[in-house]
């Protein structure tokens, strides 16, 4: 009884010892991949970015048969500062995309949702940290990337996904996406970026369960300055949960062929 | 177009490679290397089978047994000496494109549109040792000559086990759909519209692509391959597969260590990808996939599968091909569906060939 007591007081003198910062870290963390905190994990965003990645109220869906579950719910938004930073003849194709958000939006094709949207749409993704490189696969359309904790190096060419090189800053994740090919948007709302997007992410463990993301945005074709999002993704904890398999294109055929079917078809 | 795109980069990565890396590679991929070698393991002492691997070197072998080979797994001495040219020749037409023999496929081509009989092809379309080499525009190529008469490796004659009677009647039904024109997205493969080529498919060699990239964390293994794109999760925890209601196309892996060999067990399929070459053939809901991937060189992973599907075969069997990894290699994005344009071509193509033959009908 005496000694447990004195122990604990020993404990909490140790803590009071402790910089703050390594307090959190000790806090049932997994065990750490080659010294770096180990971010694998099933994990997925709260919240409505993927529809919007600024603030935005409730509005109706696009179609009336879905009613109350097809219908927009509202979300305070994850750009920091609220706005974002267009320039002027991109915000023009911002409000084009977004009156033309039913039929323009990538992601309504199957198409790869790009980074940063891929972290925070309505699916969760598996990080598999490695002592070499780590993997992103996403459970929308079996997306994937490795991020390459090696030498840096450059995009072989533009694609949807970017080219990602990673290093710790700390008990930080630092990657670097570049060559993307422009088509991607960031959500549903029509918010982009062309193909000279760069997205500078950030991974940091707040605690076991908790992991905070924050993307800094630049690209001086569409934006005046660089900009951040800001999300926290939860780790998925059911007994069983693991990412499972959405395909899809074959949801989309029908949208993408069907004026075959009707105009050349016949059918 | 981004195939043609990867396709492009991808050739253009191979004739950059240095022979004498090449060179070295092969000489490590020797069996002998195999019986003094220890498997790297990871930090957290599992095996470690991380990094990009090909099975580009299993390209030009059979599936099934060629007869004349009879109960023979192996090539002779003089049989490998054959196939070894014959990788070596494949090897010049990707590094020397000016190569008159470049391209089989695009001669045919010439020589179809200036209206002349095209060169004789040299069995272009044959298999195994006696198959011509490899087109040289697509990029990927065999190594090394592979040893092996046949990729299926058991039963003990090569061949593929006999289907039962069932999967008889519903591949001839299969079959009849497909003889008809094609006219719609859903009469092409789920290859063709891009869907995935399942487990079998997705490391069995074809034309190109054949990479893939195993990445492990503590009680996980990953496997993506490039081609069309999949990311496998396999956990290494003793967990229980899926219950029954969730099925998919990639099915739900389990996997453990028996010694080095890592070995994965994936069911609950959906019944809609076979073990063919790009996930063609077939397969039942009820099938069991057991792979095993053993780390046999720095450079090599012997890899295994074995299909029990009663609902499909009369008998288990197995095929099995090393895996190489390859200096340079790199596995890159493929946005199949994004830039299929190759499905809307079909479409409208079948259908002016339809209508051309209906008006010389009248």
């Amino acid at each position: 009884m005496q000694k447990r007591f004195l122990g604990a007081f020993a404990a909490i003198l140790a803590l009071g010892a402790l910089p703050a910062a390594a307090q959190t870290r000790t806090a049932n963390l997994p065990a750490a991949v080659a010294g770096h905190p180990n971010l694998s994990g099933l994990w997925q965003s709260f919240g409505t970015a993927d529809w919007d990645i600024q603030g935005h109220g409730a509005e109706p869906g696009p179609f009336y048969q879905l009613g109350a579950i097809g219908a927009v719910p509202p979300g305070i938004g994850i750009v920091e500062g609220e706005e974002i930073p267009y320039l002027p003849a991109a915000l023009e194709q911002k409000k084009k995309n977004l009156a033309n958000r039913w039929k323009e939006d990538p992601v309504i094709k199957c198409y790869m949702p790009g980074i940063p949207r891929a972290n925070y749409m309505p699916f969760p993704f598996e990080i598999i940290e490695s002592q070499k490189n780590i993997l992103f696969a996403y459970e929308f359309g079996s997306e994937n990337r490795v991020v390459n904790m090696g030498k840096p190096e450059e995009a072989v060419t533009d694609t949807w996904m970017g080219t990602s090189n990673g290093h710790w800053e700390g008990n930080t994740l630092v990657v670097d996406v570049t060559g993307f090919n422009g088509m991607a948007w960031f959500d549903r709302a029509g918010n982009f970026a062309s193909d000279s997007l760069k997205v500078t992410e950030r991974w940091s463990l707040l605690d076991a369960n908790t992991l905070n993301y924050e993307a800094t945005i630049e690209d001086p074709k569409t934006f005046s300055r660089p900009w951040k999002v800001n999300v926290i993704l939860y780790r998925h904890r059911e007994p069983g949960a693991r990412l499972l398999e959405f395909k899809c294109v074959e949801f989309t055929e029908e949208l993408i062929y069907g004026d075959l079917r009707r105009k050349v078809l016949g059918k | 177009m981004n195939r043609i795109l990867a396709l492009g980069s991808l050739v253009a990565m191979a004739a950059a490679l240095p022979l004498a890396a090449q060179t070295t590679a092969a000489s490590k991929n020797t069996a002998a290397a195999g019986k003094a070698f220890s498997a790297p393991k990871t930090a957290w002492g599992d095996p470690d089978l991380q990094g990009t691997w090909t099975s580009d070197d299993t390209w030009g072998v059979p599936m099934a047994r060629p007869k004349q080979y009879g109960d023979r797994l192996y090539l002779t001495e003089d049989e490998l000496t054959a196939r070894e040219k014959q990788v070596k020749a494949s090897e010049q037409r990707i590094v020397n494109p000016s190569n008159d023999n470049h391209s089989p496929a695009l001669r045919q081509l010439e020589a179809e549109e200036s209206g002349k009989e095209a060169p004789a092809a040299q069995g272009a379309f044959g298999r195994g040792v006696d198959a011509a080499p490899v087109p040289g525009q697509f990029g990927e190529y065999a190594r090394r000559a592979s040893k092996q008469t046949s990729q299926v490796i058991w039963p003990a004659d090569g061949q593929v086990p006999p289907m039962t009677e069932e999967a008889r009647k519903m591949q001839a039904a299969a079959a009849a759909t497909r003889n008809r024109t094609p006219s719609t997205w859903t009469d092409w493969s789920i290859y063709d519209r891009c869907i995935t080529r399942g487990v079998a498919g997705s490391i069995i060699p074809v034309i190109y692509g054949n990479g893939l990239e195993i990445v492990q964390t503590p009680g996980y293994v990953a496997i993506r391959y490039e081609m069309v794109h999949d990311a496998r999760i396999i956990p290494t925890d003793g967990r229980a597969h899926l219950p029954s209601s969730i099925r998919s196309y990639m099915g739900d892996p389990v996997g453990h260590w028996e010694g080095n060999t890592l070995v994965v067990e994936t069911t609950n399929f959906n019944g809609r990808v076979g073990v063919g070459p790009n996930g063609g053939g077939t397969l039942s809901e009820d099938a069991k996939l057991i792979e095993r991937f053993t780390r046999a060189a720095d450079n090599t992973i012997n890899y295994e599968l074995t299909i029990d599907d009663p609902k499909t075969y009369t008998a288990e069997w197995k095929i099995g091909f090393p895996i190489t990894h390859e200096p340079g290699y790199e596995i890159y994005e493929y946005a199949c569906h994004e830039g299929n344009m190759a499905m809307r071509n079909m479409i409208t193509g079948t259908a002016a060939v339809e209508k051309a033959a209906a008006e010389k009908k009248k």
